[in-house]
């Protein structure tokens, strides 16, 4: 295969464009300020100091203080590490089961594939929103809940995808060339079949991630997912609701997080997308 | 244009202005009010059945007695009563002429089966009626309570929601339909829609002429329709009100009173308030089954901050399970529990649990972690986060469990928690009895105390006194004693704030009553 199907070079051939120069540079920015937040702050994101509550912005807060008087910014770069750590690492157990189970059902067909398909159309039929809401009642609000709810969430669109290419791919010239020269199904599967199939993936776990940002907030939002003091965008959004009027930075800024950082993603993600040239490779064989 | 259709243009004007006006009137008389969040979802208007029940209920039936803004008790469906001097029987002569909203009249019989009904049913209310032993008609507006033992609290009883006199055949045909899809009492207004966790729609009962003692306004209300919306967002309910979606608020959290006041066209109203909010503690939990560890957390609650900085300094602070109001409120300084951290500190230390180097305390290698539970409502979420920053600085570290509104009284049945933080309405001692009678483990005796004592004075408490002041004297060394044994902390005691548009609504000032019920909307008048 040509180097088009490797992933790593198209990610810096996706900052060569404008628009997915900018929204990497954000994407960057956020990971930055969610890693380095102990260093970048000085405060600390748990410490009440209830005589500073509902501070406007000002050169020692620049985004002013919450209802505790803790410091926003702090909170929300602490928030970044939360709701994008629990969405990258959900989206990357989701993408390694759903490729294993994909791949499997994919290749080997007959009624393995027919059970995997069943299952994971069913799961397809449900908004992911409810799947992660019964999950986490069913495991109990907190960060492992939500990762568990938002990696079975999305395993249907995974499983889905990877079975697809792998579909596809199985007639392949190439793959009969391989089986006739004697390769056994490891080496077809892991070797020839996968690689081919993970361009796409990758990009659709890309996007995925932005939506799990959402679905991650959206648990915040209700109290599911990570307990105060640990601060989220989602439950920083939740405080914020009820003080909409008397302090509105509480809900927008964690608000424009989310939204700036999800609009980021799918702008790379677009941009990841005409590096790869996948819409012309999805074409089916001539 | 012919002269036909010019005709029919004219008449056609002439209705439609004439239903325009008719429109106009009809809007005049009507209301739209938001009922506080924590009467969003109340499944049934089944008095007898349910253990929620919100505003409208109060509207759709009556009641025996009524009560004064003073807790006194006045007159309502009963006129007048006389309690046998032994506290053995009661006997209430009833108002004449009272018919039900299907037409039944409302006499002693009907009294008589409505307590039977409610005697052979099975549920958390019954023992409302538990110290009636029979009831006998003495003639047609005349009946007698035989008691099996003095109830001097029969009075408050008969004045609450949960004993809102029902339409006895009525309820025994519908069974569980009953207080859903149709329902019949004897109030200032009729049902006419209801959908769960929506709306309820209610219609002036214009046969209504026997309203209580404590409202100015004997005959049918003013308004002519009532509509109850369920709201479970504050912010959204502002918003309603101030775009004129909705005419009134029920209940105001804190955080929107300056907003309300700051319109030309809102008010708010403001009454005593009927809600503690708690934390209470698991007895049964380690490390809280030691008495040193829970008067440590219960003293580490500093109730002015959380007046101060979460409710903004409106209403007061809690410092015993009752409401001030209540004289059983009036226990020995020292029962009382208010926040000293020096005494907090002290306790922890003299239960062996010393100052760990990163502030959480530790015992034999276990540091002093323990769970708090709460639920998704923004305010308990941010009262329970400072909570657990207050418990934090005597150094017990709080782990924060929020659960669902909805799902957490069955957290409570499995008796796993440590802390929580949550509140009640009740406005009779005997909701100590409620949260901490011995039968009642988990849930609503969520703080699982069973102590031997305890259960002694309970009794006394609710079974053994002959009149009020004996009921009033058993109830405060009841409640003394459990506030000893630290099975929970006391936080604060909110107010009642009622948002609404003086542009539409006059309410009636001062309000004879003891909450926003029945008096009020009886007498509530929209403006023309």
């Amino acid at each position: 295969m040509t180097a088009a199907a490797r992933p790593a070079p198209a990610v810096l051939r996706a900052f060569r464009r404008p628009v997915g120069a900018l929204a990497g540079a954000w994407l960057l920015l956020v990971i930055a300020a969610a890693i380095f937040a102990p260093l970048l702050s000085p405060y600390e994101y748990d410490i009440q100091t209830l005589k500073e509550a509902y501070q406007p912005p000002s050169a020692a807060h620049w985004l002013g203080t919450d209802e505790f008087g803790r410091d926003l910014l702090t909170r929300l770069m602490y928030g970044a590490r939360t709701s994008l750590s629990v969405s990258a690492i959900a989206i990357l157990i989701s993408v390694l089961c759903g490729m294993t189970l994909g791949a499997a059902a994919g290749y080997f067909g007959g009624r393995f594939d027919r059970l995997v398909t069943v299952v994971v159309d069913l799961t397809w039929s449900f908004p992911e929103i409810l799947i992660a809401l019964i999950l986490v009642a069913i495991i109990g609000p907190g960060t492992t809940g939500v990762l568990v709810a938002i990696s079975v969430a999305y395993l249907a669109q995974f499983t889905r995808l990877t079975r697809a290419q792998i579909m596809t791919l199985k007639g392949e010239t190439f793959i009969e060339a391989a089986r006739s020269l004697g390769a056994g199904s490891g080496h077809i599967l892991f070797r020839h079949l996968l690689p081919n199939a993970l361009a796409p993936v990758l990009v659709s776990a890309m996007l995925a991630t932005g939506d799990a940002i959402i679905l991650e907030a959206t648990l915040g939002f209700f109290g599911l997912g990570a307990q105060p003091p640990t601060p989220s965008w989602g439950s920083m959004m939740s405080a914020g609701s009820a003080l909409l009027f008397k302090s509105p930075g509480i809900i927008l800024f964690p608000g424009l997080a989310v939204a700036i950082t999800v609009i980021a993603i799918n702008l790379f993600g677009d941009a990841l997308i005409a590096a790869l040239d996948i819409r012309s490779r999805m074409r089916p064989p001539q | 244009m012919t002269k036909m259709f010019r005709k029919t243009l004219l008449a056609a004007s002439v209705s439609l202005a004439a239903l325009l006006a008719a429109q106009g009137a009809a809007r005049a008389q009507e209301a739209t009010i938001v009922f506080p969040t924590n009467e969003v979802g109340a499944t049934t208007y089944n008095p007898i059945k349910a253990t929620m029940l919100n505003t409208a209920t109060a509207l759709i039936f009556d009641r025996m007695v009524s009560q004064g803004a003073d807790l006194s008790y006045q007159p309502w469906l009963a006129e007048s009563w006389e309690e046998a001097p032994d506290g053995m029987a009661w006997v209430f002569h009833l108002k004449p002429g009272v018919t039900f909203h299907n037409g039944e009249p409302f006499n002693a019989a009907t009294v008589k089966a409505w307590i039977e009904l409610f005697k052979a049913t099975e549920g958390d209310n019954t023992y409302m009626v538990e110290a009636i032993a029979s009831v006998e008609v003495v003639d047609d507006a005349t009946v007698k309570f035989v008691m099996s033992r003095p109830e001097p609290n029969l009075l408050y009883n008969l004045s609450s929601t949960f004993m809102s006199v029902v339409e006895p055949k009525s309820y025994a045909a519908l069974g569980d339909d009953y207080g859903v899809t149709e329902v019949y009492g004897t109030g200032p207004f009729k049902l006419e829609s209801f959908a769960i966790g929506q709306e309820t729609v209610l219609v002036r009962n214009d046969a209504y002429a026997w309203g209580p003692a404590v409202a100015a306004n004997k005959g049918a209300p003013k308004v002519a329709k009532l509509t109850f919306r369920e709201i479970a967002e504050d912010s959204t309910a502002f918003l309603e009100l101030k775009t004129g979606g909705v005419d009134m608020l029920l209940s105001v959290p804190s955080d929107l009173l300056g907003e309300i006041t700051a319109e030309a066209n809102l008010a708010v109203l403001t009454l005593p308030g009927q809600d503690v909010w708690y934390m209470p503690i698991n007895v049964t939990k380690a490390p809280f089954d030691d008495i040193l560890v829970r008067e440590a957390a219960a003293k580490a609650i500093n109730q002015d901050e959380i007046l101060a900085s979460v409710f903004g300094g409106v209403g007061s602070v809690a410092d015993t399970f009752l409401i001030s109001a209540l004289p059983e409120s009036q226990v020995s300084d020292s029962a009382k529990i208010k926040y000293d951290p020096a005494r907090a500190a002290a306790a922890l230390d003299e239960a062996g649990w010393a100052m760990g180097p990163d502030g959480v305390r530790v015992k034999d290698g276990q540091p002093l972690k323990v769970t708090l539970w709460t639920q998704g409502d923004s305010i308990f979420r941010r009262l329970t986060e400072v909570v657990q920053a207050q418990l934090k600085a005597v150094g017990i570290e709080a782990e924060i469990t929020t659960f669902d509104s909805s799902m957490i009284r069955d957290q409570y049945k499995t008796g796993e928690q440590q802390l929580a933080v949550r509140s009640y309405n009740w406005d009779n001692a005997d909701i100590v009895d409620w949260f901490f009678g011995g039968d009642r483990l988990g849930y609503p005796n969520v703080s699982m105390f069973n102590d031997p004592k305890a259960e002694e004075l309970r009794t006394a408490a609710m079974a053994g006194a002959k009149n009020m002041s004996e009921r009033v004297a058993n109830f405060t060394a009841y409640h003394e004693y459990v506030l000893t044994q630290f099975p929970m902390a006391p936080i604060y005691q909110p107010v009642t704030s009622i948002g609404y548009n003086t542009e539409r609504l006059v309410l009636p000032s001062p309000l004879n009553a003891p909450s926003f019920g029945s008096v009020a909307f009886i007498d509530m008048e929209v403006k023309e």
